[in-house]
């Protein structure tokens, strides 16, 4: 009896591995295969569809097969692709962080100087005398706004200049809620969105980000005093105190949060133009927009988005991968700038707001619309890529999360983020 | 008399632990209360009304086919099958023959190789796993096959099986059968083919859903030795609807319900054989 | 036949064990020791240098408060949980051997939550406890409810929770398997010479399941040493990293903060702990054992 049912299903399982292998075998019949494959791990996990969807478009049209790889979200891609290359088995083109770039480029990453697109960017990442990132897309932070649900409340057109300083903010936040709106504000929990996204931009709008790292990890900064910190701070207590959360703040679900966003019942969250692609699966309004981090301050900071480019492509230079896979790998940055298909992959079908300059972006999501205005013009505080690995995970787990719940003082907070540096290891760059 | 009152007793018991299961029951299934009532929501209706039977935008079946074809279920159905199904087997065989040879015999050699499987079990995986892909991908290059997963698969679960035969050919396997085995001629091999191996049922069936199941499950292992998306199998395939920025609650759901049912199959049919094995014990 | 001989010994070794052991060592002991290593090194994980740098990282390793604090967490939240799926386990496997209606149906039904991995079960209770519980509770209370997430001690006791749903159904297999190996013969004759049915579990039923006794507490004492998926996507820390377990820390040691060596080192000091917890219990179980 026993017998007969495994071998019954030994035999099932053999017929559906053969199936499985029949049918991956096909390939494309429009262009002539020329039997080069390339491997791609793609760190922006929110376009992997249209990034899958472009590949058999390629192949189609160059005969090179483009197979994309999802990073796994319960890892960082840094440790995904640090296995990959224990394992000897490289992606030909490996999306990652600005940082990682850093901590690969010696030994894993092909110099991209000589590329036609190198030109067309200021935005691509230099390791030693190499060009080794390519830059995907440009992305910044600040404050997303639901512009209709502020103007259903105040009755007049929402112009985001008008709350450049916290004062002014803050007084719109108490007709808000005058007007009904209980809680207007939105506060994304994640130590990512706390630790990476918000608590950097008291380094990056120092006058000088790196000499003011450099200080804190030699101990010597005065964080607790530094005007910078305060200002963000105070702007940060007021997200605080109208945070619809409240309560439970550091557990606040993050799709929750972008529904209420997108469906107006709160009028502001900080994010970014990432943001987007959880927003549009809600019944969304086109009137949305990201407007600078209010702050009462002189230096200008308060009329500017943090950011830049964002997610760097690196072409694998070891010899794991042959010569031609290089080649093609190449072949396919370039037609990501130059060829219109791979520009309108980059525009309309990822809505990424692109880093070349001959590339045409005229028909964003607003988010994106926005970012793309605000670097049009100059008004963008760049990032801050040196920030020690554990930085996101301490200061934005540990510390951030306890004071957006109330559970830490502004002081506690600078000591803590102090002591910490005490410890960090710096990132050689 | 006193039967009557003994039955009556019993039936009482036996009401109590109805209404304590079914208390019990109840709790333990609401996570699946919930998959079940959400596979039918668009993502929108998921999180503002999780609760709700029929979503704002309605009864939709959607997220089956949809995840059926993004995470291309059949081929990793396929994948999950064969490499569950071999593992499984191999691990049962291997594993019942040596702990059967640990338990008879006191030597040196043995004691050394369980004690060295029972502290192989309180290993965490990540402090295996670099140097596995180092070796097998790095030195020997044979990653990115299927037999070499289930090389792997057979090889961390091979302790924990042996321990749980272990405990039960000790229990359960009477000495005096093997011995007059021994006297009518066989030789160890036979003996353990034909004698305690059938006595093992209960221990096998028990082996084998678990195993079957943590192979079907599992993740980190799989993802680390496939890399090529031909040989996906579903937990990996599963993954594309985890986003960092965004994800596809509803998918998840349906792929969920999809991969469960396979084994909850196996498990259903192997308990039948978990009673048999008891009736046809040896012991009698 | 001779049975002391070497050379009968070597081969009745290798037709039952050889290939268990060359499978076993080749995917356990080698990359083991090769991870031993790397304990040595001060490899970031990635790169192509891996410098020598002796017991660096156990001293470093030993100077991480956060570490030995997660190992606290972990002590706690295992007693507990061992304790809680024991039991649990136990005593559904006692009524659903008992012979009463359906309990073949409660066997599968309390067995299903093992057929979701970990991860995925993570997520799914995560949104029961952040969703589900909390608009119930919000609609019993007509108020405004807090997730038990978002407190430290709630986490872990989140955490158990969820842990005790997971493995009491696994565990209640073993013990099922336990009830039904004693055989009826024994529990009648028990029956006979004046046993009550809680005396027969207390005096011949527990005792001559030692076997799954051990078993089921090195596995669910192991098990919640080590534990790690339901911890990534149930907690993943929160709140304030204040429920990262052990197995947790060392990952994000390694593989987020990017000290591999150290990371690995303190993971080889986690499983010290955990073999001599293991150890210590088996070898107390196995005496104990009743022999057939």
């Amino acid at each position: 009896m026993k017998k007969k049912i495994v071998s019954l299903v030994m035999v099932a399982a053999m017929a559906m591995s053969m199936v499985a292998c029949g049918s991956s075998s096909d390939s494309g019949d429009s262009a002539a295969s020329t039997g080069v494959s390339i491997t791609v791990l793609n760190s922006k996990t929110e376009i992997q569809t249209q990034f899958e969807d472009m590949a058999e478009e390629y192949e189609k049209a160059t005969g090179v097969h483009v197979e994309v790889y999802n990073a796994d979200t319960d890892t960082t891609v840094a440790s995904q692709v640090a296995t990959k290359y224990a394992s000897n088995d490289p992606y030909t083109l490996t999306m990652v962080d600005a940082k990682d770039i850093y901590s690969l480029a010696d030994d894993y990453a092909y110099d991209l100087s000589n590329e036609d697109w190198a030109s067309h960017t200021t935005l691509g990442i230099d390791v030693n005398g190499k060009l080794a990132g390519f830059p995907v897309c440009v992305e910044a932070r600040g404050i997303l706004y639901n512009a209709d649900a502020i103007k259903e409340i105040t009755g007049e057109d929402f112009d985001p200049a008008s709350v450049a300083t916290l004062d002014d903010f803050k007084a719109l936040l108490d007709k808000l809620v005058a007007g009904g709106m209980e809680a207007p504000v939105g506060i994304l929990s994640e130590y990512w969105s706390l630790g990476a996204h918000w608590f950097p931009m008291v380094y990056e709008e120092q006058e000088d980000p790196d000499a003011f790292v450099n200080s804190l990890l030699a101990g010597e900064a005065d964080l607790a005093g530094n005007e910078k910190y305060n200002e963000l701070m105070d702007t940060f207590e007021t997200l605080v105190a109208y945070n619809y959360a409240k309560g439970s703040a550091s557990n606040a679900d993050r799709e929750e949060t972008s529904m209420m966003l997108a469906e107006g019942d709160i009028a502001f969250m900080f994010g970014g133009n990432w943001d987007w692609s959880v927003i549009n699966q809600y019944d969304y309004t086109e009137n949305m927009g990201i407007m600078p981090v209010p702050q009462n301050t002189e230096d200008g900071t308060n009329e500017m988005l943090v950011g830049g480019g964002s997610k760097y492509f690196f072409v694998d230079s070891s010899d794991a991968t042959s010569e031609e896979e290089r080649q093609a790998a190449l072949d396919f940055l370039n037609w990501l700038v130059s060829d219109p298909e791979g520009n309108a992959f980059l525009t309309e079908q990822c809505a990424l707001v692109p880093a070349f300059d001959n590339i045409d972006a005229s028909a964003l999501d607003p988010l994106s619309l926005s970012v793309k205005s605000y670097a049009d013009a100059g008004k963008l505080v760049p990032n801050y890529n040196y920030l020690p690995d554990d930085h996101m995970t301490v200061v934005g787990q540990e510390i951030m999360q306890k004071y957006l719940d109330e559970a830490m003082t502004r002081d506690e907070v600078a000591t803590s983020v102090v002591d910490y540096f005490k410890s960090a290891t710096p990132i050689a760059h | 008399m006193e039967n009557a009152k003994a039955a009556r007793n019993k039936k009482i018991r036996h009401a109590i632990m109805i209404i304590v299961l079914t208390i019990l029951f109840i709790a333990f299934i609401f996570p699946f209360i919930m998959v079940v009532i959400n596979v039918f929501k668009v993502k929108a209706d998921i999180t503002a009304a999780p609760l709700a039977l029929i979503g704002k935008h309605g009864f939709t079946l959607e997220n089956f086919p949809n995840a059926i074809e993004k995470m291309n279920f059949f081929r990793s159905f396929g994948n999950s099958l064969f490499i569950t199904i071999f593992a499984t087997i191999g691990t049962i065989i291997l594993s019942s023959m040596t702990a059967y040879l640990i338990v008879r015999n006191n030597w040196k050699a043995n004691k050394i190789l369980f004690v060295l499987m029972i502290a192989s079990m309180v290993i965490p995986f990540q402090v295996l796993m670099i140097p596995l892909v180092s070796l097998y991908g790095g030195v020997f290059g044979i990653l990115n096959h299927r037999l070499t997963l289930i090389f792997m698969h057979i090889g961390f679960s091979l302790s924990m099986a042996t321990f749980m035969f272990h405990g039960s050919i000790h229990t359960n396997v009477p000495i005096s059968l093997e011995e007059a085995a021994t006297i009518d001629g066989c030789n160890k091999f036979q003996i353990f083919a034909q004698i305690v191996f059938p006595i093992l049922k209960p221990t096998i069936a028990t082996v084998a859903i678990i195993d079957a199941m943590a192979f079907w499950n599992d993740y980190l292992l799989p993802s680390l030795v496939l890399g090529r998306k031909e040989l996906y199998t579903i937990p990996i395939a599963t993954k594309v609807f985890y986003g960092t920025y965004s994800t596809d609650t509803g998918l998840i759901m349906a792929a969920l319900l999809l991969a469960m049912l396979p084994i909850l199959l196996l498990y259903i049919f192997l308990q039948k054989y978990i009673v048999e094995g008891i009736t046809a014990g040896a012991v009698k | 036949m001779k049975t002391n001989t070497l050379s009968y010994k070597i081969k009745q070794y290798l037709i039952f064990a050889g290939l268990t052991t060359f499978i076993f060592a080749s995917v356990v002991l080698v990359p083991f020791v090769y991870g031993l290593y790397l304990t040595f090194t001060s490899w970031d994980g990635v790169s192509l240098s891996k410098p020598f740098v002796g017991i660096e990282n156990y001293v470093n390793a030993f100077a991480d408060t956060s570490y030995w604090q997660s190992l606290g967490r972990t002590f706690i939240y295992s007693a507990i949980a061992v304790i809680l799926v024991n039991a649990v386990a136990f005593i559904i496997a006692y009524m659903v051997t008992s012979g009463i209606k359906g309990q073949n149906f409660f066997r599968a039904g309390f067995f299903v939550p093992n057929l979701i991995g970990g991860i995925v079960l993570g997520y799914v209770w995560k949104f029961v406890f952040n969703k589900a519980l909390v608009e119930l509770a919000e609609t019993i209370t007509s108020g405004h409810a807090k997730s038990l997430l978002a407190t430290e001690t709630g986490a872990i006791a989140a955490l158990i929770i969820v842990s005790v749903w997971q493995y009491a159904g696994y565990m209640m297999l073993i013990y099922v398997a336990g009830f039904m190996s004693v055989s009826e013969d024994v529990i009648e004759a028990a029956k006979i010479d004046g046993c009550t049915g809680s005396q027969s579990i207390f005096y011949i039923s527990i005792p001559l399941m030692t076997a799954s006794f051990v078993q089921c507490l090195f596995l669910t004492i192991t098990r919640c040493f080590m534990v790690y998926d339901v911890n990534l996507s149930l907690t993943n820390g929160d709140p304030y990293g204040s429920s990262a377990l052990a197995a947790m820390h060392v990952y994000n040691q390694a593989f987020i903060n990017k000290n591999y060596g150290t990371g690995q080192a303190e993971a080889l000091i986690l499983f010290v702990i955990c073999a001599i917890i293991g150890g210590i219990q088996v070898y107390v179980g196995k005496k104990g054992e009743v022999q057939a």
